[in-house]
C-alpha cells in the first residue's frame, strides 16, 4: 500500500489522511455546538412584513389528509373548504405535508418546517409555542373570527394571544360491525381487550390516544396526566391488547377504512366520520358511546413562526372558517365545526345532529366525554408506547 | 471417454490453469504498480469522492452519535449534556423490547437472505448456463418489476394478500374455502412481510450470482467432466465453489437492507411483525426522541459495518472477464 505521494504538494499518508478527516468532523462538530440553537425564533416583525401583493403566496401546510383546499389535486374528498382562497390565487403554490397523528405533527412541525400554516389539534398548543414553531393569529385579518364559537376561540388562546384558529371538533371512539360484534360486548372500552375478537381489532397508531385508552379501560381519573405508576399498568394494559389488534392503523382512508370496507377488521378507532363513511358503504355500524365515555378533541389552524406568507396564510384560513366551508364541511365528515353561524338545521343528518351534539360545541368538554390535553409527561408516555410497539 | 482424450483433456486443462496462474501473477505485478500514488495533478480528483463520503455519510453519523450520548437535541430550547442513560437502557435496562426486536430483525433478516440465495441461484445458474442467447432478455425480464416504485409494489402485494384480495378470492372462487372466509395469516404476519421482503430482493440477488457464473471459465466444469466427475460432483465442487464470492455478494445485498428495513412490515406486517427499522423510523419519525432513536441507529449501524467487514474478505475474487486466462 502507497504510505507516501503528496496532495497537493503536502504528502499525504493514512495518518495524515485520518488526521484531516478527524480535524474536519471535528470542525464541523465545534461549528454545529457554537452554532445557534434551534431555540425560538419570532415571527418577522409587523413593521417589516412585506404587504399581500409582495409575498410569494407559496404555501406550506402541515395537514392531515382529506383537509386540502378545494381546488388542489390532493383533494379528492369533496371538501369545499379553501375554494375562495384557491379561486383567489390558484392552486399552484399549496404545498401540503402529511401527518396521520398528533405526536407525528408536533414532530414533523420541529424537525421538517418552517411550515406557514399547521393544524395540530389544541392539546399540544403548550408545546408548539414553547419550541417557538408558532405566532399568534392577527384574527382582524379573518373576517369570519367573529362568527367562531366563543367557548372553542378561548381553547386556542394561550397567554392571552390567539395562537389557534379552531375549525373541527369531535369524538374519538370505537366504530365496530353491530353485525358481528354482540351488543352486550359494545358497552366499554374493554371491547378492544375482548378476545372473541382477536385479529379483528384495529387501535390507531397514535400514542397519547392509545394510552388515554387504556387509562380509561383501567378507570384512571385523569388520562392525560398518569402517574409513574399508572402509566406502567396502562402500558401493561396495551401490551396485552397488542396481540388482539390485526393492526396499528397509520392512515384512516388508505388503511384503516379499506380494511373496515372488506372485513379484515370488525372494530376499529376511528371519529365519527368513519360511522359515515361506513354506512354510505352499507355497512352496519355503530359508532360506540363507551360506558366510561369518548374521547373528544379540537383541532384548529396554527400561524408558523417564520412564515413569509402571513396575509395568505390568514386568507387561507379564512377560506376555511367561513360559513359555508364550515357547513360543508360538516356535511360531508359530520365533524363539529367552529363557526357559530351553521345551525343545525343546516346539517342534513338530523339523528346525527342529535346523537353527536353537532350544535353545540361546548358538549366536547361535557361531563361524559373525555377532551383530549396537554401531558405533562409526555417523554415517558412515547417511550413507553415505543416499548409497546416493539414488544 | 477413452483413456488417450482423457489424458489429452486433462492436460488441456493443466495448461488452461498455468495460464490462469500467469495472469493472476501478471494483474497483481500490475496492480502492485498501478496502486502507487497517481500524479500530483491527478490527485485533487480523490477529493469529490472524499468530500462526499465525509459530508453525506461519516458526518451525518457523528451527528447521530452525537444525538445518543445526549449531546444534542431535537427539541429546541432543551439543555444538551452528555449521558450515557439511553445507551444504558438499551443495552441493560428497560429497553428489552428494542433489544427482542432488533434479535427478530436478525433472524427475519437472516431467513429471507438465506431463502432469497437459495431461490436465486437456480434462476442465475439457468440464465449463465441455459438460457444462452435469450439470457439477457431474462435477464431483463427479472428486473421489469423494478423499473416500477417500491411502495407501489408493497402495496400491490397488499391487494393480493388482503382478506379481499387475490388470492381468497381464488380460494373462495374454487370452493377450496368458504366464501367470507380468509386466511388470515396472509396477511399481517410474518408470512407476508418474509414474503414481501423475499420477492423484493431475488433479482438483487439473482445479478451477482449471475455475473459471476457468466464470467466463470467454461473450460473448467468442462474439464473436471473430463476427469470424470459426475454433474453433481462438478457442481459442488468446481462450480459452486468458483461462484461463492457471488453468492456471499448476494447474500450481504439482502442481509444488510433488510436488517434496517420498515416499509415493507409497515404496511404488511402487524403490530408483531414490525422490525428494528419500523422503532428507529417510528423515534425519528412520529416521536420527539431523537436521543433514543440514535441509540438503535448506531446499534443497527455498528452491526452493519461489522457484517460489511466480516463478508468483505471474502469477496476479493476479481470477477472481470479479462481476469480469464488466455488461450
Amino acid at each position: 500500500m502507497a504510505t507516501d505521494g503528496p496532495l497537493s504538494g503536502r504528502p499525504l499518508n493514512r495518518r495524515a489522511f485520518l488526521g484531516g478527516g478527524t480535524a474536519f468532523l471535528g470542525g464541523a462538530v465545534l461549528l454545529d455546538a457554537c452554532g445557534s440553537s434551534p431555540g425560538p425564533s419570532p415571527g418577522t416583525s409587523p413593521t417589516k412584513r412585506p404587504p399581500l401583493s409582495k409575498e410569494s403566496g407559496s404555501l406550506s401546510i402541515l395537514e392531515w389528509g382529506g383537509y386540502e383546499a378545494a381546488g388542489t389535486k390532493a383533494q379528492t374528498n369533496g371538501l369545499e373548504a379553501g375554494k375562495t382562497y384557491t379561486a383567489r390565487f390558484g392552486t399552484s403554490g399549496i404545498t401540503y405535508t402529511y401527518i396521520t397523528n398528533d405526536d407525528q405533527a408536533l414532530e414533523k412541525a420541529t424537525a421538517a418546517g418552517p411550515f406557514d400554516i399547521m393544524h395540530p389539534c389544541h392539546e399540544n398548543l403548550p408545546d408548539y409555542v414553547s419550541r417557538g414553531l408558532v405566532q399568534p393569529w392577527d384574527t382582524s385579518l379573518i373576517p369570519s373570527f367573529d362568527q367562531l364559537n366563543p367557548y372553542l376561540v378561548r381553547q386556542g388562546q394561550l397567554n392571552g394571544k390567539q395562537y389557534m384558529i379552531p375549525w373541527d371538533w369531535g369524538y374519538g371512539s370505537l366504530t365496530y360491525r353491530t353485525d358481528k360484534i354482540a351488543a352486550a360486548d359494545a358497552t366499554g372500552w374493554e371491547l378492544a381487550w375482548n378476545k372473541k375478537y382477536a385479529g379483528k381489532i384495529s387501535l390507531w397508531g397514535g400514542a397519547s390516544t392509545d394510552f388515554e385508552i387504556a387509562a380509561l379501560k383501567l378507570g384512571f381519573p385523569h388520562m392525560d396526566n398518569l402517574t409513574t405508576g399508572q402509566l406502567q399498568a396502562a402500558k401493561a394494559s396495551l401490551l396485552a391488547q397488542k396481540p388482539l389488534n390485526k393492526f396499528y392503523w397509520e392512515s384512516e382512508y388508505s388503511q384503516m377504512q379499506p380494511a373496515f370496507k372488506s372485513g379484515t377488521i370488525w372494530v376499529a378507532y376511528s371519529w365519527q366520520d368513519t360511522l359515515v363513511a361506513m354506512r354510505s358503504a352499507g355497512l352496519p355500524v355503530a359508532f360506540m358511546n363507551p360506558s366510561q365515555g369518548r374521547l373528544s378533541w379540537l383541532c384548529g389552524f396554527m400561524l408558523g413562526a417564520r412564515t413569509q406568507n402571513y396575509y395568505h396564510a390568514h386568507d387561507y384560513v379564512e377560506s376555511y372558517v367561513n360559513h359555508d366551508a364550515c357547513a360543508q364541511m360538516t356535511n360531508l365528515y359530520y365533524y363539529g365545526t367552529s363557526n357559530a353561524t351553521v345551525k343545525p338545521s343546516e346539517i342534513k343528518n338530523q339523528a346525527l345532529v342529535t346523537a353527536l351534539k353537532l350544535g353545540d360545541p361546548s358538549a366536547i368538554a361535557a361531563s361524559d366525554v373525555h377532551l383530549q390535553a396537554w401531558s405533562p409527561n409526555r417523554a415517558a408516555l412515547e417511550l413507553a408506547w415505543q416499548e409497546v410497539v416493539a414488544a | 471417454m477413452c483413456p488417450a482424450r482423457r489424458t489429452l483433456s486433462a492436460r488441456r486443462t493443466l495448461r488452461a490453469r498455468r495460464a490462469l496462474r500467469a495472469s493472476r501473477a501478471r494483474r497483481t505485478r500490475d496492480d502492485h504498480r498501478t496502486r502507487s500514488w497517481p500524479r500530483p495533478d491527478q490527485r485533487a480528483l480523490v477529493l469529490p469522492p472524499l468530500l462526499f463520503v465525509l459530508v453525506l455519510l461519516v458526518l451525518p453519523v457523528v451527528f447521530i452519535a452525537l444525538y445518543s450520548v445526549g449531546l444534542r437535541t431535537n427539541i429546541p430550547g432543551t439543555p444538551t449534556a452528555f449521558s450515557l442513560s439511553g445507551w444504558q437502557d438499551f443495552l441493560f435496562g428497560g429497553g428489552s423490547a428494542f433489544r427482542g426486536r432488533f434479535v427478530y430483525s436478525i433472524e427475519i433478516a437472516l431467513i429471507v437472505s438465506v431463502a432469497t440465495t437459495l431461490a436465486a441461484y437456480p434462476l442465475a445458474y439457468f440464465l449463465a448456463f441455459v438460457a444462452r442467447r435469450r439470457r439477457y432478455a431474462l435477464l431483463l425480464v427479472l428486473l421489469a418489476p423494478f423499473f416500477t416504485s417500491y411502495l407501489l409494489r408493497v402495496i400491490a402485494w397488499q391487494i393480493i394478500l388482503n382478506n379481499n384480495g387475490v388470492v381468497n378470492s381464488l380460494l373462495w372462487a374454487l370452493h377450496l374455502r368458504p366464501h367470507g372466509s380468509a386466511v388470515s395469516w396472509l396477511i399481517y404476519s410474518n408470512f407476508s412481510v418474509a414474503l414481501v421482503l423475499f420477492y423484493t430482493w431475488i433479482p438483487f440477488v439473482a445479478l451477482p450470482i449471475f455475473v459471476v457464473l457468466e464470467n466463470m471459465d467454461h473450460r473448467l466444469p468442462e474439464a473436471a467432466a473430463d476427469l470424470g466427475a459426475s454433474r453433481a460432483a462438478t457442481f459442488w465442487r468446481v462450480t459452486l465453489p468458483l461462484s461463492l464470492p457471488g453468492v456471499i455478494a448476494g447474500f450481504v445485498f439482502v442481509l444488510i437492507p433488510t436488517t434496517g428495513e420498515f416499509i415493507t412490515p409497515l404496511l404488511v406486517g402487524g403490530p408483531n411483525n414490525q422490525l428494528f427499522g419500523n422503532s428507529i423510523q417510528a423515534f425519528f419519525g412520529d416521536t420527539p426522541d431523537w436521543n433514543y432513536g440514535s441509540v438503535l441507529a448506531i446499534t443497527l449501524i455498528v452491526v452493519v459495518v461489522v457484517l460489511t467487514l466480516a463478508f468483505g474478505r471474502f469477496l476479493q475474487t476479481d470477477l472481470r472477464a479479462d481476469a480469464r486466462p488466455q488461450s
